[in-house]
């Protein structure tokens, strides 16, 4: 296999607080491919959005954030890098787009200074290429009249346009890697639609490749080629989009597939009752003992309770897919 | 043309009669802002009918802007309507006054959106839960154990009581707003996007509560949500609203089997689908929904429209039925 374009290594990132430490990342590993759009899926709070933040090293300083671990972009361990290479890689090598268009953008910047800011700085065009060069971006976005728009505010967008906008400016400067956070958690399903063909169109188009964090395992399956499924800050299955859709096998995963209602499912009456996940997301403040997910699984016994599962091949004809799970790599095996 | 809306009233209603709310030509216009040019008034709910059964969930959706809230928050009188009427059990209690209207706030109760904000966080959970009932004057139904019957049936338990809504997690601060909005025994619960703020997981625990609750106690929601997917699940009927307007209302099953309505279309398609070997085929909508404040002639989605026409600027196209409990409002339904 080639070597990976963006890979997370072992990453640990825990935060010191006067109530203690938040464990939020315990052992995340995960690689990005040339090309490729990798969904990162799970709830709020296991730790998704802040491995993308890790990756650019946005997070506060040590001694309040503890990380260890390597990300390694083309090799090079992001973690040691200076903050002046950072600033070198992010925006230009590295982009990001947030969840929420209303706060990421600059009010009192028209978004054509926003667009031709990053273009300056990193690419260093003057002023009139960076501003053509920015109505060239908007019109990639698919934003109408893009002459004129280029010189508004972000408060004279909608929301879908305003994401689009956001595209834009990450995609000024033809980065290697984008992580796109949420990007269509706050707008409506016909305009996530639109983002998510646009992001497709591109990564097509300009050989970007996506690392997608989303709670949406629909947006996934439509988009992504390969998936991680997270929990409580840990990978508990990965695999890729085809395969995780037809054979889940942690029952974490399994259990988020079965609590989305469906458009498919026949209807009867009265309504199956959607099947729950008991329980809520721990506390991240104590350390794992034994499988985080063990309080709320059916099937946990003795053993998920005391000792943390390895991620492992589910078959070993695939070894691609892999689940932190010891009834469901052991069921398999024994299948 | 007014005939026509009248028929279309009298026969989007559900099939079992007499109905819980019926809701006649709802209207609420606010004034637009600004003196020149002459400002138009944003029509948030522009003639919209429909009826709730006994028991009955009306599922409620479209896109942020549609009006789908508004119209939900008119039928308690949070907002005041511009014009029609909202028939209660045989009264139009649009038409009463303030006073007048008090007692049959017991009847109709709401579950808001945000679990965050909706909840005093100065109050413990037990006065939150309590507060209707002695706003109603009955402080005597608020003793302990009763107050732990209510608790125990949205799924908390007693110890839940005494804490604040800070102590409590997403889902949980959810099953507060529910018992709150049971506390009265109401005849109709509006639901606001009750389960959008929630994860998965949690998503499907206050879904299933709120359909035991339904079982149990006979109570109907109005299920207001841009999720298609959970109000299919959760309704017998829905209605889908755009710009103001319903634009077409059936029974579940045959909407989501069947949709007539061009935007219904677009919305289904438009949703991500989780299987294996799903190609994405999808008609996808150009642009946004344009401004309640200036919407487009005739059909107010024709600029969105795949089949827009130039008849469709001319006239707008009134609900008519397509099947059995089935209405759709367009000029080129095929």
């Amino acid at each position: 296999m080639t070597t990976p374009l963006l890979e997370v290594d072992d990453l640990h990132l825990a935060f010191a607080s006067r109530e203690g430490v938040t464990r939020a990342l315990e052992g995340v590993s995960w690689q990005l491919h040339a090309g490729e759009m990798l969904g990162i899926v799970g709830e709020s709070g296991c730790g998704k959005s802040v491995t993308a933040m890790a990756v650019l090293r946005l997070l506060p300083a040590p001694p309040t954030t503890h990380i260890s671990g390597a990300i390694r972009f083309r090799g090079e361990n992001l973690l040691q890098a200076s903050e002046a290479r950072l600033q070198q890689i992010r925006g230009n090598e590295i982009s990001m787009i947030f969840q929420d268009p209303m706060t990421s953008t600059n009010p009192v910047l028209t978004i054509g200074e926003q667009i031709a800011e990053v273009l300056m700085l990193h690419q260093q065009l003057g002023r009139r290429a960076a501003w053509a060069r920015a109505v060239e971006l908007l019109d990639l976005v698919n934003i109408p009249d893009p002459q004129r728009r280029v010189h508004e505010y972000p408060h004279q967008f909608s929301g879908g346009m305003r994401q689009r906008a956001m595209i834009a400016i990450a995609l000024a400067c033809k980065p290697d890697v984008l992580i796109a956070d949420e990007p269509t958690t706050a707008l409506d399903v016909t305009i996530q639609a639109q983002i998510m063909e646009l992001l497709d169109r591109l990564r097509r188009e300009t050989g970007t490749a996506i690392v997608l964090i989303t709670h949406d395992l629909g947006v996934v399956a439509e988009s992504c080629d390969r998936v991680v499924v997270m929990y409580a800050g840990a990978k508990v299955e990965e695999a890729t989009t085809a395969e995780l859709f037809a054979r889940p096998s942690h029952p974490y995963t399994r259990g988020l597939l079965d609590a989305m209602p469906r458009l498919d499912t026949p209807l009867t009456e009265p309504r199956s009752r959607l099947p729950e996940i008991p329980g809520m997301v721990p506390s991240l403040r104590s350390a794992a003992v034994g499988c985080r997910f063990s309080p709320r699984c059916a099937l946990a016994d003795n053993r998920c309770r005391s000792e943390v599962p390895p991620l492992a091949p589910i078959v070993a004809a695939n070894p691609s897919h892999r689940a932190a799970c010891w009834r469901s790599v052991s069921e398999a095996t024994a299948v | 043309m007014n005939a026509m809306t009248k028929e279309a009233t009298i026969a989007a209603t559900p099939s079992q009669k007499p109905a819980l709310l019926e809701v006649r030509q709802l209207i609420k216009h606010y004034p637009g802002r600004g003196v020149w040019p002459k400002p138009q008034p944003i029509k948030a709910v522009d003639d919209i009918s429909f009826a709730i059964g006994y028991g009955e969930t009306l599922g409620l959706v479209g896109e942020s802007g549609c009006g789908k809230s508004t119209a939900a928050k008119t039928i308690l009188r949070l907002i005041e309507p511009t014009s029609g009427a909202i028939v209660l059990e045989g009264t139009d209690v649009a038409k009463l006054s303030t006073s007048q209207f008090r007692p049959y706030r017991r009847d109709l109760q709401i579950v808001f959106q945000d679990p965050y904000s909706s909840l005093n966080p100065r109050m413990r959970a037990r006065d939150i839960v309590a507060e209707p009932l002695q706003n109603f004057g009955r402080s005597g139904d608020c003793d302990d154990d009763k107050m732990a019957a209510l608790f125990a049936r949205v799924g908390l338990d007693k110890e839940a009581m005494r804490k604040f809504p800070s102590e409590f997690s997403g889902g949980q601060r959810q099953r507060l707003g529910i018992a709150r909005a049971l506390a009265l025994n109401p005849k109709l619960i509006v639901c606001d996007e009750p389960v959008s703020a929630l994860d998965v997981s949690i998503q499907a625990q206050v879904i299933n509560l709120l359909e035991d609750l339904q079982h149990e106690l006979g109570v109907s929601y109005l299920f207001v949500a841009h999720d298609l997917a959970v109000v299919r699940h959760i309704s017998q009927r829905v209605a889908v609203m755009y710009l103001g307007r319903i634009v077409e209302i059936g029974l579940v099953g045959e909407l989501y089997a069947n949709p007539r309505h061009p935007y219904t279309q677009a919305l289904l398609a438009a949703v991500p689908k989780v299987g294996v070997g799903l190609a994405r085929a999808k008609t996808l909508l150009k642009g946004d929904i344009p401004s309640p404040a200036n919407p487009p002639s005739g059909c107010t989605f024709r600029t969105r429209c795949p089949l827009a026409r130039s008849e469709c600027a001319g006239s707008s196209p009134q609900l008519t039925a397509q099947g059995t409990q089935h209405w759709a409002a367009c000029h080129f339904i095929r």
